[in-house]
Parts: structure tokens; C-alpha cells; sequence
């Protein structure tokens, strides 16, 4: 593993030098194994999606014949997209944006010890990690806030994650205490240090937590079934039970309908990779 | 010792009180629902409005965990979830390195290789289950077309209970070592190159450089991963319930808890709601993986302090 | 230190535990259209339905054919999952958002000699005052006496309708295909052994199921266990008291039948076949047999075969008399929630429904065996289980309600998919002695 980190170096400074860089050889090698063990089930739910449903039944591992695309389309049409698409953009942004902003006002504090029962907060955000979900409390709670059937009792459900706390907070403690002097020598106001300083800062911890948290909700099937009642409150996830049955379901549609779901989820994670790999800003860890 | 440089007087407590918002918000939605979790344990409530909900102190437990031949069961459970929970735990830990690693590297299509890996995270369990339904199909699957190449046959997640559960693993990892990668690449991120130039001047090199660079200057991200690999796994249960369905021999404690507390455990059968030893059992659950989890984070903990000061 | 920690913590707890009870207070949801009485009002009625497409088709368009004659009601039909049909009844009830109810037919009541059990679903739901009470009303009377008693009655008061049953013991035949190998449709069990026999020898399957989803293994042998013990209320109360064993002599015989279903009836590969995918597998033509539920005839049909086939009842028992009966159960129905502020609608809604018209149509669309005396389901399927209606019976799980504390095997009648490949056992012995242990252990841990 560590030869590679080494190659890494060696290649960096010695740039435009032909050779053939055999490390490099062996590492697309088991890249391309483990691509194959990821494109394999890919592959097997895309030709699905191409599939009638006949044709599934008879020999679900068979290549499809053709591109069928009316799958998509009934997918896109029974599962009401148009209608579920917003409801489903309207939580995820504004559930994930509140719960990043309060989760990093929580963390910072914590990560650098400005109150003792800091370290006790911590510590019930990671019993927090441990603990059963309480469908029934929480439904009782929800109900007699009247926010039943409502978009902010919906979101309300999705504004805590334990994880991303403590993913935060360990980030949080890689950013210099130098920094927070500065800015207070700076006369900067914590608000505007967090918001401005800090945030971009910890972007890798930020991006990272988003994606998972969006992920969840995105793809949330029990909890809309149980708080929401009316059709035009519906996320897209709600639209997919169309094509489940009792006594069979129809694969092929249902296949096509999850690729079109998980496109925005990939999108993001496509955008938000490169704040997640660019690394800590230079000035962060460096100065 | 306040180390809180922001501001004297009223705006000392800025920070306190805009920690205030999450934390209730945590503590209303979260923790206090789970709690009441705890207190359902020692009733037998249905969940139902207008049912009678008697205190039964801590019958659920004794059944749970004494009664009859279930406790068996149980116990059974409990040892095939923290089987489940350390081969998960620890190759996903170092497949994800090791993935990491070798996308740190300036490789050509490395974003590719990364949003490939990362994909089933996207999905949810439900697609999962799916995709590896098909992939593992006995007859004519891909893998069992693989495996009989070199003599080799499998009845996947449908044979026998040792078989299943070995697939049921596969897939987890398969599904969750994106984000372990995903962290460790942060991680790795954050590890300025001028450190390993220092260190190379040095003369360290291979394993050196990864043991006394690397390693230590992961730390956060080990730990996240680790607390993150040992609780996930424990808590993972709905890939059985997608892949296996309830089938003896595979059930772990996170499904235990669900199919005896809804009714599921056969299909079409209509049975009790048993919320309350539905409570019990998850409680147990619970201490089981707090007492796993803390052991972790303590060892975890004393690394950090050791390590980084 | 550690200690201090301790405190510190389980006091937070406390704390926010006394928060959740502050809000815990007795709320009150105020449902929408709750006035006025007489003259037409703006209704909007709540139906949850589950999932079932066909179901679900009908009922969109007699949806329609409701409003065209009520032009005052809207429609708010909910479609959930059957595994969320029970929470969400709940949770709804709960919320005072629901008027009528999808409910399945009430089954696995607690009977006297059942020692310390919880009342099944439906029950704990009637006694907490949440169904309103049917009784007396003229639609219910559409329906036959069994249904009205078995299906939806509690303590002499009628509180669902239901809609239709299924029957899962029997199995569909390649009729063709037994012409081929020359052997008649079997009516006793050592005719089913021979015939699979001929027609493994002739290199054709004798039958498959859908093994990947592990149930319809076991469902598969309702039929083998009812032609052993046609009353299965009984064989659930000899067990309950002693008087059937798992491993006595006639059940052993059970068992071993069960294997011999598993290993040498099944082909190779159901493991991986799940139970949407059989129909198809079966139409193929080169399997005999599919022992499954009714349901899947509407899946064959699809499916096209090319073939003659028909559906009889398993032939578990070396007496033909004994396999003439269909085991099955009372599928979906209607129910009304009893504080629902749209009560009239709603029973206009149900009295609607099951005008004989109607109920004919809904029949024909999801082809469930009415359980209105003057429907008929006129299907391939319909006309093959026509004869056997006479016996229909309700089936031993309906009934089964394992003793608390009971271990994992002590459900033997889903002896079937224990045996390889499907689980671990080979031996029936030794798994008919583990099923009574197991079923022991819990009868002995409530006496």
C-alpha cells in the first residue's frame, strides 16, 4: 500500500520522463477487477430496465434484445415524477441544509472544548449512534405537534444524524487553533468566523456528511408511507410502490424507475466529490 | 479551562447559544423518542389508540432473553451478528484503504473509478437487494457462470444458512466500502506531500512511510471509520430481510427485533403487534452495541491522545 | 471520575425524557369536512387500499362510477405496500385520518387452550373501540354466512367484509406434458412419486417453485400437510395440547415427505427462482408441476403458456378422498374506522362496492374465489377449481399461533424448507424431534 503513496511521489517529480511505471500497471489491474464487481450488478439492473416484462420472466439474466424504452416512460408517467420530483428536491435541500448549518454550530464548540459538558454532548450524539429507531415515539410526537401529514413535521424527521456530527467534530479537530486567534484578534464575529472561516475550511467533513444525509432522505421508503397521507406531498420514493405487488412485481419498470431516482443523488455526489477530494484549503494545514 | 476566544461579557455565549437550536432539536427528535423507547420496554403496548398498555415489568426481557427454546434463538442471533459485525468491521476497514490508496494516485479516470465504487451508497438496500438477486441467480448468473469455470457451484442466497450468510456479507461490504473509501480519502487528503518529501530526504520509504506518515496522520479518519464499520454492521439488518427473507439460521439481532415486533416473520400471517418486547429486544440490541461501540471509541480515544498529543 | 460521567449522563437522560413527556399531551386532530349532516356537503373520504395492481386498477375506475353517482365526494385513495398495511392502519387510526380500511381477513385468534398469547392485530383494533361496528347492515348480507363468521366477525358482531379467498394447497399441471410422458394427473401420493419419477426418467423437471423467496417452499406443502390432517384447526389444537406430536409415527411420515419434496420433486435451481418469476419458468413447458397459490393463475395467463393445464389439489395422502379438499385464506376486505366523521359515505362506499355487478367486476379483475354466493370467477383457473369450492377450508396458519418462548423450528409445517438445499437438515428425524423440542419448550415455558 505504501509503495503506491511512494509511486505517487515519484511520479509527481518525474514529470515527463517515458517509463513504464509498473506500481501504476498493478494498480489499474485491481481497479479494473474491482470495477467489474461493481459494474456487473449495475449492468444486470440497466439491462433489466431495457426488458419487457415477459421477457424478464423468461430469462431475467438474458440480454436484453433491444433498447426498450417504455419502461422509462411508464416509469416516469405511473410513478408521477413531475408531481413527487419537487416535493422530493424541496426536503432533501432544505432538510440537509439546516441540519449541516446546526450540526457545525453543535460541532465546533465541542471540537474545540470551549464548555466541559462539550465532551458529555459528544458522548450522547455517539450513544445516539447506538440507539434503536423509536418509530412509534416519534409518531406520537410528531402527531401531537400537529405537523402530521405536514412538509415541516416531514423534514422535522430528517434534521438529525448522529454520524455527521461526529464526522464533523473530528474534522473540526484538524483545523488549526491558530486560526480562531486570528480571527479574534481580527475583531471577527463568531457568526461570520463559522460561516466565512470555518465552513470553507472543513469543506471535505461538509461535503461528505451532505452526500450521505441527501442520500438518506433521497431515498427514504418507510417514513413517507407512515407521515404523509396526501398525494401531493409525496417525495418520488412514494411513487415506486406502483410497481410493487402483493403477488409479483414488475422488475423491469421498477428498475427503470430507480435509475432515473438515483440520477440527482450520482449528480451531486459527482459535484460534490471534488470539493471531498480537493482537500483541505492550503492554508489550513499548511500555515 | 475555557478556551472560547470569541468576545467577553453577553457575546462569550454566542457560541453557546447557537449550539442551542441543534442540539434541542437532537434531543426532542432524537433522543427523547428513543428514550420512551426504554420506558415501552417494560409495557405491553400494540402502539394501537385506545388499547389498554399495561406495566409488565421486565417480562419482555425474561422472554427475550430466558424464555423456552427462543432464547436460544436469540443467543444464536446475538453470536451471528458480532460474527457478522467483525468480518464486515474489518475487511470493509481495509478494503476501503486500500481502495483509497490506490485512487490517491494521479491515475487517469480515478473520478470514474471513485463514483463507481461509490454508487451503491446512492441506491438504498432495497436496489441492492435487487441488483444481487439477479447477479447471484443460480442458473446462467454471472457469478455462477464465473464460479463454475473453475469447478466451483454455489446456491447462493437460497441454499443452505452458512451460504447465504456468506453472501449476505459480500454484499454489505460490497455496498458500504464507497463511503469508508470516500473518508479515507478525505483523510488521505489532509497528509501535505511536503511531509513524505521530508521523510523520503530522511531515507524512509515503502512501509516506513506509511507507518509513520500515513497511518498516524489518518487518524481522524480511522477513527470515524472504524466507530462507523462496527456500528453500521451491527445495526444492519435489511439486506437479509431483502436478500435471505427470514429464513433460519441468518437472522441477526436488528432483524430479530423487527419481524417479532411487526408480525413478520412468515408472510401472510396476521399477528400481534408486540411493540413493547419489540422495545425490549431493541434495548437489548442497543447495550449490546453501546458496550462494542464504547470499547471501540475508548481504544480509538487513547490512540488519538497517543498519537496526535 | 468515571463515575461522575455516569451521573452526568443518566441525568441528561432523565431530562430529556421529561421533555418528551411534555409533549406527549393529549392532542387533538380535528379532521376536515366534519359538519352538517343531511343536505350534500363537500366529503372527502380516505381509503387505504395495498398494493395489488389489478386491485388497485379497479378500484381507481370504481372510484369514478362512486363520484359519478356522490358528485359531492372526492376520493382520496392511499396505496401502501401489504407488509405496511398494518402499521399504517395503525398509525392512521391513530391520527384520525382514515375512513375506510383495507383489512385482511381475521385470522389466528387466541383460543381457549392457547395458554398466554397476544391477540392478534384485528382484535387488539376492535376492542380499542376502532372499527365501527357493521352489523345489521344490508350489504353484509351480500355476502356468504362462512365469510361473514369466519372472516370478519368478532363476539357475534360483524366488523369487515371480506372479498375473496385464496387457496394455496393446490398445484398447477402441464397437462401436456403428462400426455407426453404417459402418465395420468396423479390423485394419490405414491401416483405423484411415480409420476415424478417417469417424467425425471423421460428427462423433463416434476416441478418448481419460487425457492429464492424461501415461503413458497413451505407453501408449496400446505397441501401435503392438509391431506394429512384435513382439519387444521384441530391439528393446531392437538398440538397446542399434546395429543399431536411433531414426531409421532403419522407425523414422521409427514416429515419425510416434506424431504422427499425438497431433494427429489424440486428441480435443480428453485433456490435461485424467485416466486414473481415461477409463472414463467412454468409456461416454459419442460416442468410438470408448480404447487402454489391460486394466485399465480393470473401471472400463467400472462405468461401464455402454450400448453393445456389445470390446477388440482396437492395429492399429499394415499387416499384419494383425502385430497379433495383446497386449503386457503380470506384475502383483503373493508372495514370503516368508528370515529370517522364520514360514516354515511363510507357505508355508501362499501354498499356500493358490493352490489352483485360490482363485486362481479371486481372478481373478474383480480380473481380472488368470491365469497359472494352469486359471483363467479370465470377464469381457466376459476373453472379448474370449481369442483373443489365445496371443500374449501381454511388453512393450518390461519390458525397457528406459536407459544411465547417456542424456538425456531417448532412451526413444523414449514418442515419443507428446512431440509436441503434450502436450509440445513437431512435428516427427518432428527428435525422432527428438534420441531417438538422446540414447540415443547414453549408450551412448557407458559404452563
Amino acid at each position: 500500500m505504501s509503495t503506491i503513496t511512494e509511486s505517487n511521489l515519484k511520479h509527481t517529480r518525474s514529470k515527463g520522463i517515458a517509463r513504464i511505471d509498473w506500481v501504476k500497471v498493478g494498480s489499474y489491474l485491481i481497479l479494473l477487477v474491482f470495477a467489474a464487481v461493481y459494474v456487473g450488478p449495475l449492468f444486470m439492473l440497466v439491462n433489466t430496465a431495457f426488458k419487457t416484462l415477459p421477457e424478464f420472466f423468461r430469462a431475467p439474466t438474458a440480454l436484453a434484445t433491444g433498447l426498450n424504452f417504455q419502461n422509462f416512460v411508464d416509469a416516469w408517467r405511473l410513478a408521477k415524477f413531475p408531481t413527487y420530483l419537487v416535493n422530493s428536491v424541496i426536503y432533501t435541500t432544505v432538510a440537509t441544509f439546516i441540519y449541516v448549518v446546526t450540526t457545525v454550530f453543535v460541532a465546533f464548540p465541542i471540537a474545540r472544548g470551549y464548555y466541559k459538558f462539550g465532551k458529555y454532548i459528544l458522548l450522547l450524539y455517539v450513544i445516539a449512534l447506538f440507539l434503536p429507531p423509536a418509530l412509534i415515539p416519534q409518531f406520537q410526537l410528531i402527531l401531537n405537534l400537529g405537523l402530521y401529514n405536514t412538509r415541516i413535521g416531514y423534514i422535522l424527521l430528517f434534521l438529525i444524524n448522529p454520524i455527521g456530527m461526529i464526522i464533523i467534530v473530528n474534522y473540526i479537530k484538524t483545523v488549526p487553533r491558530e486560526l480562531d486567534e486570528s480571527a479574534a484578534m481580527d475583531g471577527c464575529s463568531y457568526f461570520r468566523f463559522i460561516l466565512t472561516i470555518v465552513l470553507p475550511l472543513i469543506k471535505p467533513a461538509v461535503a461528505t456528511v451532505t452526500v450521505l444525509h441527501a442520500i438518506g432522505i433521497w431515498n427514504e421508503l418507510i417514513l413517507p408511507t407512515i407521515y404523509l397521507t396526501n398525494d401531493a406531498l409525496y417525495p418520488v420514493t412514494r411513487g415506486l410502490i406502483v410497481f410493487q405487488g402483493v403477488y409479483g412485481s414488475n422488475w423491469p419498470a421498477l428498475a427503470a424507475a430507480v435509475l432515473i431516482l438515483m440520477i440527482p443523488m450520482l449528480i451531486l455526489f459527482m459535484f460534490l466529490q471534488r470539493y471531498i477530494i480537493a482537500g483541505l484549503t492550503e492554508g489550513a494545514v499548511k500555515g | 479551562m475555557n478556551h472560547n476566544l470569541f468576545g467577553r461579557g453577553f457575546s462569550k455565549y454566542t457560541p453557546l447559544l447557537l449550539l442551542l437550536p441543534g442540539f434541542l432539536l437532537y434531543v426532542i427528535i432524537a433522543l427523547g423518542p428513543s428514550l420512551a423507547t426504554g420506558v415501552y420496554s417494560f409495557t405491553n403496548a400494540t402502539g394501537i389508540r385506545g388499547a389498554p398498555v399495561e406495566w409488565v415489568g421486565f417480562d419482555n426481557y425474561r422472554e427475550f432473553l430466558f424464555q423456552g427454546a427462543v432464547s436460544r434463538d436469540n443467543i444464536a442471533a446475538t453470536i451471528r451478528t458480532l460474527r457478522f459485525s467483525f468480518i464486515v468491521t474489518t475487511v470493509q476497514f481495509v478494503l476501503g484503504l486500500f481502495m483509497a490508496m490506490l485512487l490517491n494516485q494521479k491515475l487517469r479516470g480515478k473520478t470514474l473509478f471513485r463514483t463507481l465504487f461509490f454508487m451503491p451508497v446512492i441506491l438504498g438496500v432495497a436496489i441492492q437487494g435487487l441488483m444481487w438477486q439477479l447477479f447471484l441467480l443460480p442458473r446462467g448468473g454471472p457469478v455462477a457462470q464465473t464460479l463454475s469455470w473453475f469447478g466451483m457451484r454455489s446456491e447462493f442466497l437460497g441454499g443452505q444458512p452458512n451460504e447465504a450468510f456468506a453472501w449476505v456479507i459480500v454484499v454489505q461490504i460490497w455496498a458500504n466500502v464507497g463511503i469508508t473509501m470516500v473518508i479515507f480519502l478525505a483523510g488521505l487528503q489532509t497528509i501535505p506531500d511536503e511531509l513524505y518529501e521530508a521523510a523520503r530526504i530522511d531515507g524512509a520509504s515503502g512501509w516506513g512511510l506509511f507507518r509513520n506518515i500515513t497511518w498516524p496522520l489518518l487518524t481522524p479518519s480511522v477513527n470515524t471509520n472504524f466507530l462507523l464499520n462496527i456500528i453500521g454492521s451491527l445495526q444492519a439488518w435489511q439486506l437479509f430481510l431483502v436478500l435471505t427473507g427470514y429464513k433460519n439460521g441468518t437472522q441477526v439481532l436488528g432483524y430479530l427485533v423487527f419481524a417479532q415486533g411487526f408480525g413478520q416473520t412468515s408472510g401472510s400471517v396476521s399477528s400481534a403487534f408486540r411493540q413493547g418486547f419489540a422495545a425490549a429486544a431493541s434495548i437489548v440490541l442497543f447495550f449490546l452495541v453501546l458496550i462494542i461501540g464504547m470499547t471501540a471509541q475508548y481504544i480509538v480515544n487513547r490512540r488519538e491522545k497517543r498519537i496526535m498529543g | 471520575m468515571k463515575k461522575l460521567n455516569l451521573i452526568i449522563l443518566f441525568s441528561t437522560l432523565v431530562i430529556a425524557s421529561l421533555l418528551l413527556a411534555a409533549c406527549g399531551g393529549g392532542g387533538t386532530q380535528t379532521s376536515p369536512s366534519a359538519t352538517g349532516t343531511d343536505a350534500p356537503r363537500p366529503v372527502t373520504l380516505r381509503v387505504l387500499v395495498h398494493q395489488n395492481p389489478p386491485m388497485v386498477e379497479f378500484m381507481q375506475a370504481f372510484n369514478e362510477r362512486f363520484r359519478a353517482k356522490y358528485p359531492n365526494v372526492t376520493i382520496n385513495m392511499s396505496v401502501v405496500n401489504a407488509n405496511d398495511l398494518s402499521t399504517v392502519t395503525q398509525t392512521r387510526l391513530t391520527a384520525r385520518d382514515i375512513d375506510v380500511i383495507d383489512i385482511f381477513g381475521f385470522s389466528n385468534a387466541a383460543q381457549p387452550y392457547m395458554r398466554n398469547v397476544d391477540p392478534p392485530n384485528w382484535q387488539t383494533l376492535i376492542e380499542a373501540g376502532l372499527l365501527m361496528d357493521l352489523t345489521g347492515q344490508p350489504f353484509v348480507s351480500n355476502y356468504d354466512e362462512a365469510t361473514i363468521n369466519d372472516a370478519g366477525s368478532y363476539n357475534g358482531k360483524v366488523y369487515a367484509i371480506n372479498l375473496g379467498r385464496v387457496t394455496y394447497s393446490g398445484m398447477f399441471v402441464n397437462l401436456e406434458l403428462l400426455e407426453k410422458v404417459g402418465v395420468s394427473v396423479p390423485t394419490t401420493w405414491s401416483e405423484l412419486v411415480a409420476a415424478c419419477e417417469k417424467i425425471k426418467a423421460a428427462g423433463y423437471s416434476c416441478m418448481t417453485a419460487g425457492g429464492a423467496d424461501g415461503w413458497p417452499i413451505f407453501v408449496g406443502t400446505y397441501g401435503l400437510l392438509g391431506a394429512m390432517y384435513p382439519d387444521q384447526e384441530a391439528l393446531v389444537e392437538g398440538l397446542w395440547t399434546g395429543t399431536i406430536k411433531w414426531n409421532d409415527a403419522k407425523t414422521l411420515e409427514l416429515w419425510k415427505r416434506f424431504q422427499y419434496f425438497a431433494t427429489q420433486m424440486l428441480e435443480d435451481g428453485v433456490t435461485g427462482l424467485s416466486h414473481d418469476a415461477a409463472p414463467a419458468r412454468f409456461a416454459a413447458g419442460d416442468v410438470a408441476m408448480m404447487p402454489t397459490g391460486n394466485w399465480q393463475g393470473p401471472a400463467l395467463e400472462d405468461a401464455a403458456p402454450s400448453f393445456a393445464w389445470t390446477y388440482i389439489p396437492f395429492p399429499g395422502s394415499d387416499n384419494p378422498a383425502d385430497n379433495q379438499y383446497l386449503f386457503g385464506k380470506y384475502d383483503q376486505g373493508w372495514a370503516i374506522a368508528s370515529d370517522s366523521p364520514n360514516q354515511d359515505v363510507a357505508l355508501n362506499y362499501l354498499a356500493m362496492f358490493s352490489e352483485p355487478d360490482n363485486y362481479q367486476a371486481f372478481i373478474d379483475a383480480v380473481g380472488f374465489i368470491p365469497t359472494q354466493p352469486t359471483a363467479t370467477l370465470d377464469s381457466q383457473l376459476g373453472r379448474a377449481v370449481k369442483p373443489y369450492l365445496e371443500n374449501f377450508r381454511v388453512g393450518y396458519e390461519q390458525y397457528w399461533v406459536s407459544p411465547k418462548g417456542a424456538g425456531q423450528w417448532a412451526n413444523g409445517s414449514q418442515g419443507a424448507a428446512w431440509f436441503r438445499p434450502f436450509n440445513q437438515w437431512t435428516d427427518p428425524v432428527a428435525l422432527a424431534n428438534q420441531a417438538q423440542a422446540d414447540l415443547q419448550a414453549g408450551l412448557d415455558a407458559n404452563r
